[in-house]
């Protein structure tokens, strides 16, 4: 490879001078591979970009393109930014001889108006792309622009816009991204860890009570199982609205079909099982211990009202997510 | 306590009453109810055989029944040694290593019929474990009426679903039994009928990981409330030691119990449990609170640096990390993106609230009162159904198919909770109203028993008992409907969900009339008939288990999905071109093609519903070939009609699924009724296959794949030459008319 730039680079000259053209791809390459090992990614502009890309060239480029101003209100761009960076340092870092002969990029819409409108289509895209060698063994003939990967669902990761490049970059070395051990993160969990178990330690005999609390685990589990038959699982799994509009200017709480449902809904069937399984646990534990006859007269009452009255709004409720359910109870009917 | 009742030995209820006291005369009733539950059980999963005829009609029984008749022919020891080479051609399929064999076991010879009655055993099953939680033996009979009727169990064990589960959960049930049996007496025989059990499960299902994770789970729970004892010694080493080498007979287990993390639960606990056992003896034999608390920080050091053993084996690959079906339970984005495969199977979608109230209706709400009930006495049988609440309704919550793990804990919990009820409100005796100054009395000992920490503020004061018959007759009237629209509410949604066989589809006349739609089996008869014994048949995985059982040819991918990347090749074929497609199916010497197409019924699971799994299963493996962007539009539409995107209007499965339909209408009113859209006049063009079969209402369309060309054109060429001759044809035949003329 080596014997091979060299040679480029010796032959080269004569072919630029026949076509009086400034610079040959090697000289390209080595003076973005300076700028590259001062600041890598390398920020580009309209000029540079051309300069870089131009044909023919025997190194590829890997360029991002992004809208980091906040007039844009792109968030792709700022999450996927330092996944960029990384993947350039530690690519950098990895192929320290320019084995690769690859640069990274990257060009701000503020940077290079002109280019993403002719070069990007659409040019609201931000995303990597690839442009291989023109010439040299690694040359792949009939690509014009840049080869993209489009973030279809929401920014990869380094690794994966790693793989990425290296199957586009194929029979080259393909340094692994390598993030950085996040020392302050460890140095806060042991800390805490040590700080939380002193704590505890420390406050044993205050907290233990709670701990042992029958009440307290029966809250705690009751909540768990209403939360979860309620289907706030599929809330996070699926990402549902919280609410949705009708259609009409107001909101809907419940979505029709039986196989969806917003996260207000789930609230208010997990609170209307809590509520019959409360009056539930009224009428048998609390009920039998009011001493009073009257007393207990109007709690029964009470507790049956509510029983019978959330259990037909329930049922209720279901018709609208199961249109053929033929039961009902009074009064939601 | 102050309760005065009101005895009256002459009124007629209490004459009844009296009479239920006899012993002999309960058991007797007790033992009639169950049969009755059984019974019941039994008839309400029939409606598939009686509404239609008796045939297997899910996906995956249609393997099991095969294997079973592989079993019947050639016996057992064969039967773990069968290569199975018309499945996964070309692979083929070493079905010993690949399946739960519990289940071919157990049925032998009865095929269709039998999973009914394993629902009155587990109905059984679930009345001694709710036995064993209460002193109230009609909460059991409740339990056991619940566990016969309730969908979310029904759902599985119609008949005609010859599946592991219908067996797997009586197992699942009657283990739990078993353990909390063996942990109550501290029995070495019970741990031994336990493990047997549990052996049996792990060769029935692949969800006995359930019952791996949830009795270590609880032992851990027990530990941690310092409830340790000789009995959950003996009952957990017995059971982890003897279940474990029952497990590991079964050839597609082998030696996961040591190195897959799903198992590490169970062994680290084994290990807990005995640096536990050994510190309570130290304790007993020593004494001093500061050896005490040496011993606790000990116990807990090493409880750490077993846990970082852990992860450090795992890291470095001596153990196998978290299977990425039983992964995906916790961390829920993982599937999505790693695992295609699993992603796109709808039994393992997350659960919406509809779901668990269409399967437990009342249930769902007596479930938390039930598990509210155990907190009264929290013994540790009491710990193991509050453990099992919360994790059950965590796995139901996350994938639908583990409601069917949920079921039993709702239908025990609810019945201790409405058998509770029922009992406090249906008792004759009635309290009679004290004086003031009793209740001064009472009041100073409720004000005792709140100082008594670690119970219930619920229960602080003492059980009076109900007073008048109206709050009795109210509440006892609003259970009884209840329980009727259980009653009415299982049987409507058994009649009418879960006995349609998916093989068999019903659908009603505008007469009312019932028409059944029987075009899949229509279709395997046609390949049976009209098709070498060793054509191979290409369709998507769903259906493999089917055209092996009813249509006895061989298949490329099938229900069990061991071979991912074969799948993808399938998928990559339905996806891509005909130009991309056929050098594929030649190489795996693909005779027909089938799809599933429902536009013309308005039956929404068909292929082109399920295509954009293919496309991404596909993707996972040639992220360059195929791309699911590409069968989207501009703006990010997945759309059939002429507004396709090319990739999609050139894909094998569209072309497959349209072809001549639009012959089908008057032009230009070509409609797909799954989708709702209008589709173009003309319809995509078949150069590479040829139809073969299409039926009745066009769900199956069979597709023979062409010979390579006499004369080495490529099928474009050769089939536009075949249209453009029919052309020529006609020339040539104006040509001598005109020549005679002259």
């Amino acid at each position: 490879m080596r014997w091979l730039s060299l040679f480029m680079s010796l032959a080269l000259p004569f072919g630029t001078l026949a076509a009086k053209k400034p610079a040959s791809p090697a000289d390209t390459f080595n003076d973005f591979h300076t700028k590259a090992l001062a600041a890598t990614p390398v920020k580009l502009a309209d000029s540079s970009y051309k300069k870089l890309t131009a044909s023919p060239r025997d190194y590829s480029v890997a360029i991002l393109l992004t809208a980091m101003d906040a007039r844009f209100g792109c968030q792709l761009c700022r999450e996927f930014q330092p996944e960029w960076e990384l993947l350039s340092k530690s690519w950098l870092r990895g192929d320290k001889k320019a084995e690769s002969r690859t640069i990274f990029g990257v060009l701000d819409f503020a940077d290079g108006r002109d280019t993403f409108i002719s070069v990007f289509e659409p040019p609201n895209c931000t995303c990597p792309g690839v442009l291989p060698p023109t010439i040299g063994p690694h040359a792949v003939p009939g690509v014009e622009g840049p080869v993209r990967l489009d973030f279809t669902n929401g920014p990869l990761s380094a690794e994966q816009v790693q793989a990425w490049i290296a199957r586009h970059l194929p029979g080259r070395p393909h340094p692994a991204v390598k993030r950085p051990v996040n020392y302050v993160a460890w140095a806060v969990g042991v800390v805490s860890t040590l700080g939380i178990a002193g704590a505890l330690a420390k406050a044993g005999p205050y907290i233990l009570p709670i701990v042992q609390n029958r009440n307290a685990w029966a809250a705690i589990s009751l909540i768990g199982i209403l939360m979860f038959t309620s289907g706030h699982m599929f809330n996070q799994i699926r990402k549902v609205p919280y609410v949705a509009g009708d259609g009409h200017g107001g909101i809907s709480y419940f979505s029709s079909g039986f196989q969806n449902q917003l996260g207000m809904e789930t609230q208010i069937i997990a609170f209307i099982y809590g509520l019959l399984s409360f009056s539930a646990i009224a009428l048998i534990m609390k009920v039998p211990r009011v001493a009073d006859a009257k007393k207990q007269q109007v709690w029964v009452l009470l507790w049956s009202a509510i029983l019978f009255l959330l259990y037909s709004f329930l049922l209720s409720i279901f018709r609208i997510k199961n249109g053929g359910y033929p039961f009902s109870l009074p009064p939601f009917m | 306590m102050a309760v005065a009742t009101a005895t009256d030995s002459s009124s007629p209820m209490q004459t009844l009453a009296d009479f239920g006291k006899s012993k002999s005369l309960r058991t007797l009733l007790r033992v009639l109810i169950l049969c009755f539950i059984a019974g019941a059980a039994v008839s309400s999963r029939l409606f598939s055989v009686i509404r239609f005829e008796s045939i297997i009609h899910e996906f995956d029984p249609w393997f099991n029944f095969r294997a079973t008749k592989y079993l019947i022919a050639n016996g057992f020891y064969d039967f773990w040694d069968w290569f199975d080479d018309r499945t996964w051609h070309p692979l083929g399929r070493v079905t010993g290593g690949t399946l739960y064999p519990g289940l071919m076991v157990t049925s032998e010879t009865f095929a269709s019929c039998w999973p009914p009655a394993f629902s009155g055993l587990t109905a059984f099953a679930a009345y001694l474990l709710t036995n064993e939680m209460t002193t109230n033996t009609s909460a059991g009979l409740l339990a056991a009426a619940f566990m016969g009727i309730t969908p979310g169990y029904i759902s599985r064990s119609v008949a005609g679903s010859y599946d592991n589960e219908a067996i797997a959960i009586f197992l699942l049930v009657f283990t739990f039994y078993l353990w909390i049996r063996a942990l109550k007496l501290g029995s070495v025989l019970w741990g031994a009928l336990c493990a047997l059990f549990y052996g049996y499960m792990v060769a029935s299902w692949g969800g006995y990981a359930f019952i791996t994770c949830l009795v270590p789970l609880h032992a851990f729970v027990l530990i941690c409330m310092g409830r340790y004892s000789t009995r959950l010694y003996v009952s957990y080493t017995t059971w982890y030691a003897l279940g474990t080498l029952a497990s590991m007979q079964i050839p597609f287990v082998g030696f996961l119990p040591v190195r897959t993390s799903e198992h590490m639960p169970a062994l680290g606990i084994f290990g807990f449990l005995q640096l536990v056992a050994f510190i309570y003896y130290i304790r007993s034999s020593l004494s001093g609170a500061q050896f005490k608390a040496f011993l606790f920080v000990g116990l807990g050091a090493v409880f750490g640096l077993a846990l970082l053993a852990l992860v450090a084996m795992t890291s470095a690959g001596y153990i196998a990390p978290w299977s990425g079906r039983f992964y995906s339970l916790w961390d829920t984005g993982y599937a999505k993106i790693h695992i295609p495969i699993i992603a796109s199977v709808s039994e393992h979608q997350p659960t919406a609230w509809p779901a668990f109230f269409f399967d437990l209706n009342l249930l769902i709400w007596l479930f938390p009162a039930g598990v509210y009930l155990c907190f009264q006495d929290l013994k540790d049988e009491h710990v193991f159904v509050v453990v099992y609440a919360l994790f059950g309704s965590y796995f139901a919550g996350v994938m639908v198919r583990l409601m069917l793990t949920l079921t039993p804990i709702v239908c025990v919990a609810a019945a201790m909770a409405a058998s509770q009820l029922l009992s406090t409100f249906l008792s004759v005796k009635s309290p009679v109203a004290k004086d003031p100054e009793q209740e001064d009395a009472t009041d100073v000992s409720s004000k005792k028993i709140k100082q008594n920490a670690g119970s219930l503020r619920s229960t602080n004061s003492p059980y009076v008992g109900v007073y008048s018959f109206m709050s009795k007759g109210l509440v006892s009237g609003i259970m009884t409907i209840y329980l009727l629209l259980f009653v009415l509410h299982c049987t409507w949604v058994t009649s009418n969900a879960y006995s349609s066989p998916s093989v068999v589809l019903a659908s009603r006349m505008p007469d009312g009339s019932q028409h059944i739609i029987d075009d899949y089996r229509e279709a395997y008869q046609w390949l049976r008939q009209n098709t070498k014994e060793d054509a191979k048949i290409m369709s998507w995985w769903d259906y493999g288990y089917q055209i092996g059982g009813m249509a006895d040819r061989p298949t490329l991918v099938d229900n069990n999905t061991w071979n991912n990347t074969h799948i993808a090749t399938v998928g990559k074929a339905m996806s891509s071109s005909e130009e991309v497609s056929y050098p594929i199916m030649r190489q795996h010497e693909v005779d027909y093609v089938l799809v599933v197409f429902g536009g013309l019924l308005g039956y929404s699971g068909d292929d082109i519903n399920k295509f954009l799994w293919m496309v991404r299963i596909a993707e996972g493996i040639w992220p360059d070939e195929v791309s699911e962007r590409k069968f989207f539009t501009p703006r990010g539409e997945y759309r059939v009609d002429g507004e396709a995107t090319e990739t999609m209007k050139n894909s094998l499965m569209y072309k497959m699924s349209y072809y001549n339909y639009h012959t089908l209408f008057p032009p230009g009113q070509a409609q797909d009724r799954v989708r709702g859209v209008r589709l173009p006049d003309t319809g995509p063009v078949l150069n590479t296959l040829d139809e073969a079969f299409t039926s009745e209402n066009w769900i199956i369309r069979i597709y023979k794949v062409k010979d390579l060309d006499n004369v080495g054109r490529d099928h474009a060429a050769a089939a536009s030459f075949d249209r453009g001759h029919k052309k020529k044809k006609a020339i040539k035949k104006r040509g001598p008319r005109t020549l005679r003329v002259d």
